[in-house]
């Protein structure tokens, strides 16, 4: 008897696996936070599971395997060729599709700055959105490094160009592959299927400054009818925003809704700072507070007022 | 004989990795070197003097870069282009991308399967022009998968098992050298696929899962393969020899246990492919080789 599954997954991060359990018909309930730190496991995406002797999965390859074991697969109808199809395929998304998206949304200094660091500077909260783009940016970087054996790669136009040029092959062979057929084995989805989602998907949707690789995705007509057909069939409730991240671009004109806290924020801020410095310019004696003693009559009125001279000349 | 050539010569194209140079004219296969070099390569047919590098076979040579090694040697008997095989200690470092096996044909230097075969397509020769879309792309995929696991499996077992790395991986790769050049290169090479294992996320696993990995992918490969005579069917493409170059190795090398060949042995229809290919194509040469404790080459099982 299939347990009950709780799920809890980013609404960024982890398109594929959310796709495999809609395909694989697993009932999970999907919680949509952006603080890692508020995940089971500390990372997202995560699963967390009934038992108790599992716990919590993060890895997606031990989620999918985990949804199996509680008998939801989505490739219980592939026919042996097919799983190593599937198998062949995935391995060739992973060397050629999956370094091309990662340097796209994480590496490309336009994309990363404009889109990514952005998103995530507005979406999660502090302290987070200062440490976590940066890591994962460096992460990704040096991910680069080790995997092409060259510890001196710098992004730029020649990194880009072989990258794309790899991810550009692989898409063509995808739609090759995939043809006029609604899935690519048969009439229901696979993993396969919700693998190219996964990572297609959002491509389609983030838009971004340096686009060549949507561009292309663009132009290849079955690959993007196949994955706005799935959105369609599986995630109707996500309609037209993208179940992965949403990019926050303010346009010009509705600023208004963000100004009075942002106005409200800079006299604060201003505040706090002039407050601060004045509190420690007394506290070290930079500046001192003359406690001038209220004199009780006339009697010595230019005393006072010699004294203060005095003083104002010191 | 002049050559007309469309892209313009500037050093960033360039990139130059090993210390020793074999000739002024050697690159690696960035996107636009590629079009220098088919255009040069259209230009000169097959010479009689290519020659193929690799380490040392009986001493130093690894499992994996004796796979690599294999696959591209079979590749070229497919293809009916004679080279021949030159063993120096220092093979890796004198390769343009610091791989093994490279190729120096006329007066080119490839390294690795995939550039060497789209340098022989430059050339006219091919396996894969038979092939429709779908099959090609079926092609890619799993040289990929081939690439992805077993390639991987192999070098996580060489250098990250600490058994096989310290009485295997690190006497081999040091043997050229002396003290204390060799503790250092052999660790030197140790950390760099650790870390490299980390990165695509094979840190964490550990040997029985990694065994896993390849008898999963010896099972994938055993069912696309079926039972035709080749991958796709009647001829031989890159991807049969990449295959045969991986498992007939690890068929053929004796590790600190057996099990790896075990995984690839339960598959019938793999081993009698490997059989096949090695009687067509490897008959004529090396039939004495005997296996030491690290048996390489072509050879009887």
């Amino acid at each position: 008897m299939p347990q009950p599954v709780r799920a809890v997954l980013a609404a960024e991060g982890d398109l594929h696996n959310w796709a495999y359990a809609k395909f694989a018909g697993a009932p999970l309930k999907v919680y949509k936070i952006t603080n890692p730190w508020r995940s089971p496991t500390g990372v997202l995406p995560a699963l967390k599971t009934a038992e108790k002797s599992i716990g919590s999965l993060s890895k997606p390859s031990n989620i999918i395997i985990h949804l199996r074991k509680q008998k939801y697969n989505a490739d219980y109808d592939l026919s042996a060729k097919e799983g190593a199809d599937t198998l062949a395929f995935v391995s060739l998304l992973e060397e050629k599709l999956l370094p091309a998206l990662i340097y796209t949304q994480w590496v490309d200094s336009k994309n990363y700055v404009d889109v990514t660091r952005r998103w995530y500077a507005e979406n999660i909260p502090f302290p987070l959105n200062f440490l976590l783009p940066n890591r994962i940016h460096t992460q990704q970087l040096e991910r680069l490094r080790l995997v092409r054996g060259d510890p001196t790669l710098e992004p730029g136009e020649q990194l880009e160009k072989e990258l794309y040029h790899d991810a550009l092959e692989c898409m063509t062979l995808l739609s090759q592959r995939l043809g006029s057929h609604k899935f690519f084995f048969g009439d229901s989805p696979s993993s396969l299927d919700a693998y190219v989602f996964g990572h297609l998907a959002p491509l389609l949707k983030i838009k971004l400054p340096n686009g060549k690789l949507q561009q292309h995705l663009n132009s290849l007509d079955n690959l993007r009818q196949y994955c706005t057909n799935i959105l369609l069939l599986y995630f109707p409730s996500e309609g037209k925003e993208p179940p992965s991240r949403k990019v926050s671009v303010h346009p010009e004109g509705s600023d208004f809704d963000s100004e009075p806290h942002k106005r409200r924020n800079q006299i604060l801020s201003v505040l706090f700072a002039l407050g601060s410095m004045l509190g420690y310019a007394i506290l070290t004696g930079i500046v001192s507070i003359q406690q001038v003693q209220a004199q009780p009559a006339l009697a010595e009125p230019h005393h006072v007022d010699e004294r203060g001279e005095e003083d104002e000349e010191e | 004989m002049t050559l007309m050539l469309s892209v313009p010569l500037t050093l960033s194209n360039f990139s130059c990795y090993s210390p020793v140079c074999i000739d002024s004219s050697h690159f690696i296969m960035s996107l636009a070197a590629e079009a220098f070099v088919s255009q040069i390569a259209a230009a000169e047919p097959w010479p009689e003097n290519a020659t193929l590098y690799q380490p040392l076979r009986e001493d130093q040579i690894l499992l994996s870069d004796c796979a690599s090694s294999l696959a591209v040697q079979a590749y070229l008997r497919m293809c009916n282009l004679p080279v021949q095989v030159s063993y120096r200690p220092n093979a890796e470092y004198m390769s343009p991308s610091g791989k093994v096996p490279f190729v120096h044909v006329g007066n080119q230097v490839v390294s690795e399967l995939g550039p060497i075969v789209q340098f022989t397509k430059a050339k006219g020769h091919s396996l894969s022009d038979g092939l429709d879309d779908v099959q090609r792309a079926e092609m890619k995929a799993y040289m990929e998968l081939v690439n992805n696991m077993l390639l991987t499996a192999e070098l996580y077992i060489q250098w990250c098992d600490d058994n096989t790395a310290a009485e295997i991986s690190r006497p081999r790769y040091s043997s050229p050298y002396s003290w204390p050049l060799n503790h250092i290169l052999a660790y030197q090479k140790q950390w760099e696929v650790r870390r490299k294992m980390t990165a695509v996320g094979w840190a964490g696993k550990n040997l029985e899962q990694v065994y896993e990995d390849v008898s999963q992918c010896c099972q994938a490969l055993s069912q696309r393969l079926g039972t035709q005579p080749y991958f796709f069917n009647k001829q031989p493409t890159e991807l049969d020899a990449l295959v045969f170059g991986h498992l007939f190795t690890i068929l053929t090398t004796r590790l600190t246990s057996d099990e790896l060949s075990e995984k690839v042995k339960s598959y019938s229809n793999l081993l009698a492919f490997c059989r096949r290919i090695e009687q067509s194509y490897f008959e004529d040469s090396q039939a004495g080789s005997s296996s030491r404790g690290y048996s390489k080459g072509p050879s009887l099982f």
